[in-house]
C-alpha cells in the first residue's frame, strides 16, 4: 500500500509498518553503535586484559592496563629477553558490552542486595516511582487548575505567572536543604523537590496552552448564552484537554529528571541509590542495567498514556476507531435507540 | 456601461411595495442609534444607525474593511461601542446573550462534541433537561437535513454540513435575530448556492430575523428583503436599499430586470467610478500581455 511513495514527504504520513520499522531502527542504530564499539576490537578498546602477567611485576591476572603501559612494559621485556605479557584489547569498565548489561539485566533482579539493609533493584524502583507520582500528583492538583484560570483570566495571569516566572528560574535542588529541614530525611522532601521542579513550568505551560484555545471557540459559546463558569467548564477545559493532556506527557518527562536530584536529598533512595551504591562496588553492568531501566519505565508509560489519550479524546482528527470506542459508541447507541422507543411509544 | 435597458431599482412592483409596507409595519427587533466604534485612533463605525424589522431578512454589504464585521459584533455584544446604543425589541444590549444567534465564517463548532451535542449546548446550558434538549435538537438536526450525522463529531463533516449544523445550533436557542458573517465565505460556489437556498427555506419555517454579512452581491440580492450598504473613508451608511426582486426567490430570477438594476446600483455604491480610476496599475509589465488585449 506504501508501495512507490517517497519516505521524506514534509508534514506527511507515514504507513503503519513504515512507522514500525523506524520504531526499531530507532533502537536498533544506537545498539549497533554500541555493539561496535564494544565487540570490534580495533574501534576504541583503549585497553588491554591481561592474560598471562609474563615478567611484569605490577600485572596481574584480569587486571586493565593501558595500551600505552603495555607496550612499553613489553618492549622492555623483549630487550632484556624476558617472558612477554599476553592480554586481549578491552573496554574501560565503565563501558560494558550488550550481552554484559543483558545479564545483569535479568541478575540485578534475582540476585540479593550485597549488604543487609539495602534494597532489591525493584524495590528501588518502586520507591522511586512513588516519589514520582505523589511528586507529580500534588504539583497537577494545584499546577492544572492554576494554569487554566491564567489563561483564561487575565487578572489570575498577572497576579501570578510574575511570581511563578521569578521562581522557576531558581533551581529545585536549590531548596533541598530547606526541604530537609522543614520535612525530614525520607520520602516528604524528595516529593517537595518534585512539585517545585514541576510546578512552576506546570502553571505557565498550560496557562500558555490555554491562552492558544481558538477564541472564536469561546465567543460561539457566548452567543448561545454561555456565563463564565460554563465557559471554563464546558469550553475551556474540554477545548484545551487534547494538549492539556500532551502537555502533562511531557511534563512527567522533566518530573523524571528531577528524581535523580531529588534521590540525594536527606537520605539517598530509591534508583539513585541503586546505581550510586552499584557503581561504587564498580558493577557498571548494573548501573547500565538500571538506567535502561528507567528508559524503558518512561518510554512504556508514555506510550501507555498516548495509548490512553486516543481513547479519552475520539474527536481528533485521524484517530481510528479503537475497540474500546467502538463498544462505548455502541452502548451510546443502544441507550439512544430505547430512549426514542420509549419516546415513540 | 450598462447598455441595457434596465428599470430603476427603485421602481417596486405593487406587491413588492405592499411587502415593504407590512414589513416596516411590523415590531422593531433591532434599533441601532448613532453607534460610533472607534479602534485606537481609527473611526471604524461612525454614526450608524439602522432599524431592522421583526422577520426581515437583512444583508450588509460594502467593501472590505469598512465595518461590517465590527458591526455585527457589537450588535451580537462580542465587542464594545465607543458611543451610542443598540436596542433589541427594546433592551439595550451590552454582553452576548442567547437572544441573539451568531454564526461566523469559520467553523466554530465544538470539535469534542457530536453534531447533536453541538446543537444541544445552548439548550442545555440554558437549563432545559437533557431528553427535553435532546428531542428538540433532534428536530433541528432534522430541519438542516443532517439526521444520519447527528453522532457524527465535526472533523467527519463538509464544510456546508458543519455550517447547517452551526446554523441549528444557534437557531435551537430560539434567538430572536441570528447575525451571520459571511457564513458561506469559505464555501465552494455551488454549495453555497445549495446553502443560500437552504438558508431562505430554513428562514422561511422559523420566526426569526437575519442579519447576513456578505461580500457577494447576488448572494445579497437572492437572500434580503433591504440591503444596507456600508461605505469607507469617511465610514457611513451610504443607502439602505428595498429589494425590488419578489419572492419567492429563485436562481431564474437572477437575470430578471430588477435583480440586474438592483446589482448595478449596488455595484456603483461598492466600487464608485472614481475608485476605479485610483486603482493603481502594476508598473511590471507583463510578456506580452498586450498582444491579445490590443
Ligand atoms: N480588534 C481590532 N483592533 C483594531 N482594529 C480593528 C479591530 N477589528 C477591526 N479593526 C479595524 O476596523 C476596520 C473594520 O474591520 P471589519 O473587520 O469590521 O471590516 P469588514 O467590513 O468586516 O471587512 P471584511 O469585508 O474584510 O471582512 C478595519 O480597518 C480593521 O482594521
Ligand atoms: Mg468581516
Amino acid at each position: 500500500m506504501s508501495k512507490g511513495k517517497k519516505w521524506l514527504v514534509p508534514f506527511g504520513t507515514l504507513s503503519e509498518p513504515r512507522q514500525l520499522i523506524l520504531l526499531w531502527i530507532s533502537f536498533a542504530l544506537p545498539l549497533a553503535v554500541w555493539a561496535i564499539v564494544s565487540y570490534v576490537p580495533f574501534v576504541w578498546h583503549p585497553l588491554v586484559k591481561i592474560d598471562d602477567p609474563g615478567g611484569v611485576s605490577y600485572f596481574t591476572r584480569d587486571a586493565l592496563i593501558e595500551r600505552s603501559t603495555f607496550k612499553a612494559e613489553n618492549a622492555k621485556l623483549a630487550a632484556s629477553g624476558g617472558h612477554i605479557a599476553t592480554g586481549t584489547p578491552a573496554n574501560p569498565v565503565f563501558l560494558p558490552a550488550p550481552h554484559e548489561v543483558a545479564v545483569a539485566f535479568y541478575k540485578s533482579f534475582t540476585t540479593p542486595p550485597k549488604r543487609k539493609g539495602e534494597k532489591w533493584l525493584h524495590e528501588s524502583l518502586w520507591q522511586s516511582i512513588q516519589v514520582i507520582f505523589w511528586g507529580f500528583l500534588w504539583s497537577s492538583v494545584f499546577g492544572v487548575p492554576i494554569g487554566i484560570l491564567c489563561g483564561t483570566f487575565p487578572f489570575f495571569s498577572r497576579i501570578t505567572e510574575p511570581f511563578v516566572d521569578f521562581t522557576r528560574y531558581m533551581p529545585a535542588p536549590a531548596f533541598g536543604a530547606l526541604a530537609v529541614a522543614v520535612l525530614g530525611i525520607y520520602d516528604a522532601p524528595k516529593i517537595a523537590i518534585i512539585f517545585i521542579g514541576t510546578f512552576f513550568q506546570q502553571v505557565l505551560v498550560i496557562a500558555n496552552t490555554t491562552r492558544k484555545l481558538d477564541t472564536s471557540l469561546v465567543e460561539a459559546a457566548q452567543t448561545l448564552g454561555a456565563n463564565r463558569r460554563q465557559l471554563l467548564f464546558r469550553v475551556v477545559v474540554p477545548g484545551i484537554s487534547v494538549d492539556l493532556y500532551n502537555d502533562m506527557r511531557i511534563l512527567l518527562g522533566w518530573a523524571w529528571t528531577y528524581l535523580i536530584v531529588a534521590e540525594y536529598i536527606g537520605a539517598s533512595s530509591g534508583i539513585t541509590f541503586f546505581i550510586n551504591q552499584q557503581a561504587k562496588y564498580r558493577i557498571y553492568d548494573n548501573v547500565f542495567a538500571a538506567i535502561i531501566i528507567i528508559g524503558i519505565i518512561g518510554f512504556t508509560s508514555d506510550r501507555i498514556l498516548d495509548w490512553i489519550g486516543r481513547q479519552i479524546f475520539p474527536w481528533q482528527k485521524g484517530v481510528k476507531k479503537s475497540l474500546l470506542r467502538a463498544i462505548l459508541d455502541r452502548r451510546r447507541n443502544s441507550t439512544q435507540n430505547t430512549e426514542t422507543a420509549n419516546a415513540n411509544a | 456601461m450598462q447598455t441595457l435597458n434596465l428599470p430603476s431599482y427603485l421602481d417596486q412592483s405593487p406587491e413588492v411595495a405592499a411587502r415593504f409596507s407590512k414589513l416596516k409595519s411590523r415590531p422593531l427587533i433591532l434599533d441601532v442609534k448613532h453607534l460610533n466604534k472607534t479602534f485606537h485612533t481609527h473611526t471604524t463605525l461612525n454614526d450608524i444607525s439602522l432599524q431592522v424589522f421583526r422577520r426581515e431578512f437583512m444583508c450588509v454589504v460594502g467593501p472590505s474593511g469598512c465595518g461590517k464585521s465590527t458591526l455585527i459584533r457589537i450588535i451580537a455584544g462580542l465587542e464594545t461601542t465607543t458611543s451610542g446604543e443598540v436596542l433589541l425589541e427594546g433592551t439595550q444590549v451590552s454582553a452576548p446573550g442567547s437572544d441573539r444567534g451568531m454564526v461566523f465564517q469559520g467553523y466554530t463548532l465544538f470539535p469534542w462534541l457530536t453534531v447533536k451535542k453541538n446543537v444541544m449546548f445552548g439548550l442545555e446550558i440554558g437549563g432545559r433537561s437533557p431528553v427535553e434538549s435532546e428531542s428538540e435538537a433532534r428536530q433541528w438536526i432534522d430541519l438542516v437535513g443532517l439526521s444520519k450525522f447527528e453522532n457524527s463529531y465535526p472533523h467527519e463533516l463538509s464544510g456546508g454540513m458543519k455550517q447547517r449544523v452551526a446554523i441549528a445550533r444557534a437557531l435551537a436557542n430560539n434567538p430572536r435575530i441570528l447575525l451571520m458573517d459571511e457564513p458561506f465565505g469559505a464555501l465552494d460556489a455551488q454549495t453555497r448556492c445549495k446553502m443560500q437556498s437552504y438558508l431562505l427555506e430554513i428562514w422561511k419555517r422559523v420566526d426569526v430575523t437575519i442579519m447576513f454579512v456578505t461580500h457577494d452581491l447576488d448572494e445579497a440580492i437572492y437572500l434580503s428583503d433591504r440591503i444596507l450598504v456600508l461605505g469607507t473613508n469617511p465610514s457611513r451608511i451610504m443607502e439602505v436599499i428595498e429589494v425590488p426582486v419578489p419572492r419567492p426567490r429563485s436562481s431564474s430570477q437572477f437575470l430578471s430586470p430588477e435583480f440586474l438594476a438592483t446589482k448595478a446600483r449596488l455595484e456603483e455604491l461598492i466600487h464608485g467610478p472614481e475608485e476605479a480610476e485610483a486603482m493603481p496599475l502594476p508598473k511590471i509589465r507583463l510578456t506580452h500581455a498586450g498582444d491579445d488585449v490590443e
